[in-house]
């Protein structure tokens, strides 16, 4: 019996990670790893335009090629010509129309994957170009070209509280502001893939790196037109996810398994780094417009924004991520009156979709910045301005009239993180003053609202199957997945907490449609929440088994079992135990059921969509960052020297994983705000590479200090709450605006990269001279962060 | 039959020989020949470090390598830092210190972060230098630099 576990057992403690060590020994097995006996490789032709009409495709080259077995089009579908998980708005293969550049045309399925992409390029279109819209705003004025019928305005929501004129005549001060937000590709280190494996034309098994083995499920039984049940789809190991994973894998998956059926023959598919990058999904650019309000004492009066997400082609998930910015748009603050509209609007760009944060790190940049433009105004300190307006024990209405649960942190967040950086010393001390090296310390502040939205709540339930094995070890089933986050972690730290046995004798395997029920996606900061209370469920009804025998051998009443470190005892009575495997071992002999099946739903809640009132999300996570950055004004190059993160956590699973989780969403968060820059050439990503889109590497990494708090009342397992998504939302914004502290101007653009700080301060660069519009091209391409340091 | 190339080298301290065609990559020998899929592809233009290997004990992304290049030289991968079943210390530091997340760049990391160690570079800014060839989307680098330091420490002591 290990110390931790006779101590309270593992929860939130650093054992090992369950996946670690065959990871790093390489032994992993990825899709790519995975190989079967007559194996085919596939390849998509795609649309290099944005919009055309398809006259005509010429296959017979790319057919007539060696080692090719298949090329398919949009009539060699079986079932349905469809993907997508809230509209069917997308083909799997392009009918007549082209919308986007990375429309599919053909697939193709070859012997190597050298021969399968070459017959791809082979692929000739005859296209007709059509008039294409690349500008969300543009693309809803009358008259801009319709990219499906009826026109690009998918969707407006609101939300509306008070009355906007009347407190519009009280504020002493008014900030408006329009802000342009890019997207962010995933860049998770492993490419899309799939491995479908056909059984005749009957069934399918479809292994993949995925986020939601469910959605994979529903689009290639749709695809191939055969029920759920003939649909087995296996999580792989997954090398990370981040949201691109959520709904757009299952595009591979259809397209592997349309050719699997047409030929019989097993085939994989792995996206080149290019082509994943181009076709795969993207956090939306927004153009986000802000009217705030507040009086002489810096408190709020009103707050109006209006946000124009950018869907691109096809609406994905598009809705569903306007749904959380739109109810996110006005942060932890206290507004008498809201008035927020989010418009979804179709465009012939990349199609955006889940990205960590869904929506949120876009309207909380945009408020954060509000936030210090405001305090600037009124000559406030920002720290102080958010103190006066943070929702706290008595002020706990939302913007969306909502009622949060006792604790409310957010003035424990600002003023743990506050203390972390060193606030009021950084500001008492002079800056450093020369151009090249200007300091600059900048707050961002998020209330997420954990697990899915009211709208999506009919998804929002979870299972898990836990077995009791007859030598005492533990087989753990739930239906979210491990991309990189740690949920293996979490679910073996939960279900070991409730048996009362050593993490190590737990192990929890990746989800499979066909062993454990529909959890949903694991998304919006659930994974380990809806894993661990199913967990919890499934372990309740095992116990109803497993005490009555442990009783027998304890000599006790069943009501009297306890579990810990690794025995079975008498309450009260901890000299009498026996150990859990030795329970096991009896259960076993007697033919007793060690199977049980556990299940989660959330709580129904509340919500009016015209209005956008009442309780969007069942309970919300806090956390503050505070970043500390070096700007070189002559260069306009951004160095973020430090965060500092205080986030509310409910209650710790695991600690590793938990601090994995918020520094890597802080560095993720931090490439967003200042490297990160999808360059749109009509549609076209113009830098799909690592060269040209440049993530943060090992040298751009700031120091990140972290301090969780621990709360009561949350609903989660053990009282946690989600922790994936709060970590990187406040990042950007709290780099914004330690950037604009730096060099006393205001930006409203990001990325902040070099060519936009530079635009920003206009007239007092030095080299102003220089920086026509037409240089700054040619100044971005100098200033690119180096690589090499 | 397409033209072939013998390459004769060193792979994780064992002699081998490999008949491929001219223009293959040292990756897939590694992969497909070899049979060794700890060596990821990430992008296949050198730019991410997932498939880092050791070549004559300098990392290389063997993305860009060409099989008949290594012939007669020494490679190492990361199923090669591993002596007599145990992990390579900086492996071991990468489990216990929470280094590892989705595990798809972790085996170009090991590679890198053993030859760093290797030249004995103890400070931790110039070891994530050195470290910059290798993308991680989930750490954040933190703990794989912790790892590093671990090592570091325990060789100084």
């Amino acid at each position: 019996m290990s110390k931790r576990a006779a101590h309270g057992g593992p929860l939130g403690g650093r054992h090992e990670r369950p996946d670690a060590r065959a990871k790093v020994a390489g032994s992993t097995r990825y899709v790519a790893d995975l190989a079967l006996p007559g194996m085919l490789h596939a390849a998509l032709a795609v649309s290099p335009v944005p919009s055309a009409r398809v006259a005509r495709l010429e296959l017979a080259a790319a057919r007539a090629l060696d080692g090719v077995e298949a090329v398919l089009t949009a009539g060699d579908i079986p079932g349905k010509n469809q993907v997508g998980v809230v509209f069917l708005d997308q083909p799997l293969l392009v009918e007549d129309r082209v919308r986007m550049v990375g429309d599919r045309l053909a697939l193709v399925a070859a012997r190597t994957p050298e021969a399968a992409w070459q017959a791809a390029r082979l692929v000739q279109p005859l296209l007709e170009a059509l008039p294409g819209v690349h500008d969300p705003v543009a693309a809803l004025k009358p008259g801009a070209p319709s990219v499906h019928e009826g026109g690009n305005l998918v969707r407006t929501f609101r939300v509306v509280r008070g009355d906007v004129a009347r407190e519009s005549a009280r504020a002493h001060v008014v900030v408006e502001a329009e802000y342009h937000i890019g997207g962010q590709e995933h860049a998770y280190l492993e490419p899309q893939g799939c491995l479908a494996i056909p059984e005749g034309r009957e069934r399918i098994t479809i292994i993949t790196s995925c986020q939601c083995p469910f959605y994979v499920q529903q689009a290639v039984a749709r695809v191939l037109g055969i029920p759920l049940a003939a649909v087995r789809v296996e999580q792989a190991p997954t090398g990370g996810g981040f949201g691109g994973k959520e709904d757009y894998a299952s595009e591979p998956a259809a397209c592997a398994a349309v050719l699997a059926f047409a030929t019989g023959k097993p085939v994989r598919l792995v996206l080149p780094r290019e082509l994943d990058m181009q076709a795969s999904t993207k956090r939306h650019a927004v153009v986000v417009r802000h009217r705030w309000g507040a009086d002489r004492d810096g408190r709020l009066r009103f707050a109006e924004v209006d946000t124009v997400m950018d869907a691109g082609a096809y609406i994905g998930l598009s809705t569903v991520v306007a749904e959380r910015a739109n109810v996110s748009s006005i942060g932890p603050y206290h507004v008498p009156v809201v008035r927020v509209a989010t418009h979804v609007a179709y465009t012939n760009n990349l199609f955006g979709g889940a990205f960590r944060g869904f929506g949120a790190p876009q309207v909380t940049w945009a408020a954060e910045a509000t936030m210090d433009k405001l305090a600037r105004q009124l000559g406030m300190d920002p720290l102080e301005l958010r103190r006066r307006n943070v929702l706290d024990d008595r002020r706990r209405r939302t913007s969306t009239g909502q009622l949060l649960p006792r604790p409310v942190l957010a003035r424990e967040c600002l003023d743990r993180a506050a203390t972390l950086a060193g606030w009021d010393e950084f500001h008492a001390r002079p800056r450093a003053g020369s151009a090249a090296a200007r300091e600059g310390m900048g707050i961002g502040l998020v209330l997420y609202g954990c697990n899915l939205h009211h709208g999506g709540q009919r998804l929002d339930r979870s299972s898990a199957v836990v077995i009791l094995q007859a030598d005492g070890s533990v087989v753990v089933r739930v239906g979210l997945t491990e991309m990189g986050q740690g949920n293996l972690a979490a679910a073996q730290t939960i279900a070991a907490q409730a048996l009362g046995v050593d993490p190590a004798v737990v192990q929890v395997w990746q989800p499979d449609t066909t062993t454990v029920g529909d959890s949903g996606p694991t998304v919006a900061s659930r994974g380990a929440h809806m894993s661990g209370l199913a967990i919890l469920d499934a372990v309740r009804r095992l116990r109803t088994r497993l005490d009555p025998v442990a009783a027998e051998l304890l000599g006790c009443r069943a009501g009297e079992v306890e579990l810990a470190g690794g025995f079975a005892f008498v309450r009260g009575e901890p000299e009498r135990t026996v150990p859990v495997a030795r329970v096991a071992a009896e259960m076993a002999a007697r033919r007793i059921e060690g199977i049980a099946t556990g299940w989660h739903r959330t709580k129904a809640r509340r919500f009016d969509p015209e209005t956008g009132t009442g309780a969007p999300y069942e309970f919300y996570a806090m956390a503050c960052h505070i970043a500390r950055v070096k700007v070189d004004a002559d260069l306009g190059l951004v160095r973020v020297e430090e965060v500092s993160a205080a986030q509310d956590v409910g209650r710790v699973i695991h600690r590793d994983a938990l601090e994995g989780q918020i520094q890597g969403g802080i560095v993720q968060g931090m490439g967003w705000a200042i490297s990160e820059e999808l360059k749109l050439d009509r549609g076209r990503l113009a830098n799909p590479s690592f060269t040209d889109y440049t993530i943060p590497t090992a040298a751009d990494a700031p120091k990140v200090k972290i301090t969780v708090m621990e709360s009561e009342g949350a609903t989660g397992p053990f009282g946690a709450k989600g922790v994936g998504e709060p970590s990187l939302i406040p990042t950007p914004a709290a780099v914004r605006n330690a950037v604009c502290d730096a060099l006393g101007v205001e930006i409203d653009r990001l990325p902040l990269t070099p060519p936009t700080v530079v635009a920003a301060l206009g007239e007092r660069h030095p080299f102003a001279w220089l920086l026509s519009e037409r240089r700054v091209d040619d100044h971005e391409r100098l200033a690119t962060f180096d690589r090499d340091g | 039959m397409a033209e072939r190339v013998t390459v004769s080298l060193t792979l994780n301290g064992e002699r081998r020989t490999f008949e491929v065609p001219p223009g293959r990559r040292l990756l897939d020998l590694l992969r497909d020949d070899a049979g060794l899929i700890g060596t990821k592809e990430g992008c296949g233009a050198g730019e991410c470090g997932a498939c880092t290997v050791l070549l004559d004990g300098s990392p290389v992304t063997s993305c860009l390598v060409l099989a008949a290049s290594a012939d007669g030289h020494d490679v190492v991968t990361v199923e090669g830092l591993a002596s007599a079943g145990r992990l390579h210390p900086f492996q071991e530091a990468l489990v216990t210190r929470g280094g590892v997340q989705c595990g798809f760049c972790t085996p170009g990391i090991a590679v890198t972060g053993v030859a760093i160690l290797a030249h004995r570079e103890a400070d931790p800014s110039e070891q994530a230098r050195l470290l910059s060839g290798n993308l991680c989307r989930c750490t954040g680098y933190t703990k794989v630099i912790e790892a590093l330091q671990t090592v570091t420490g325990m060789e100084n002591e």
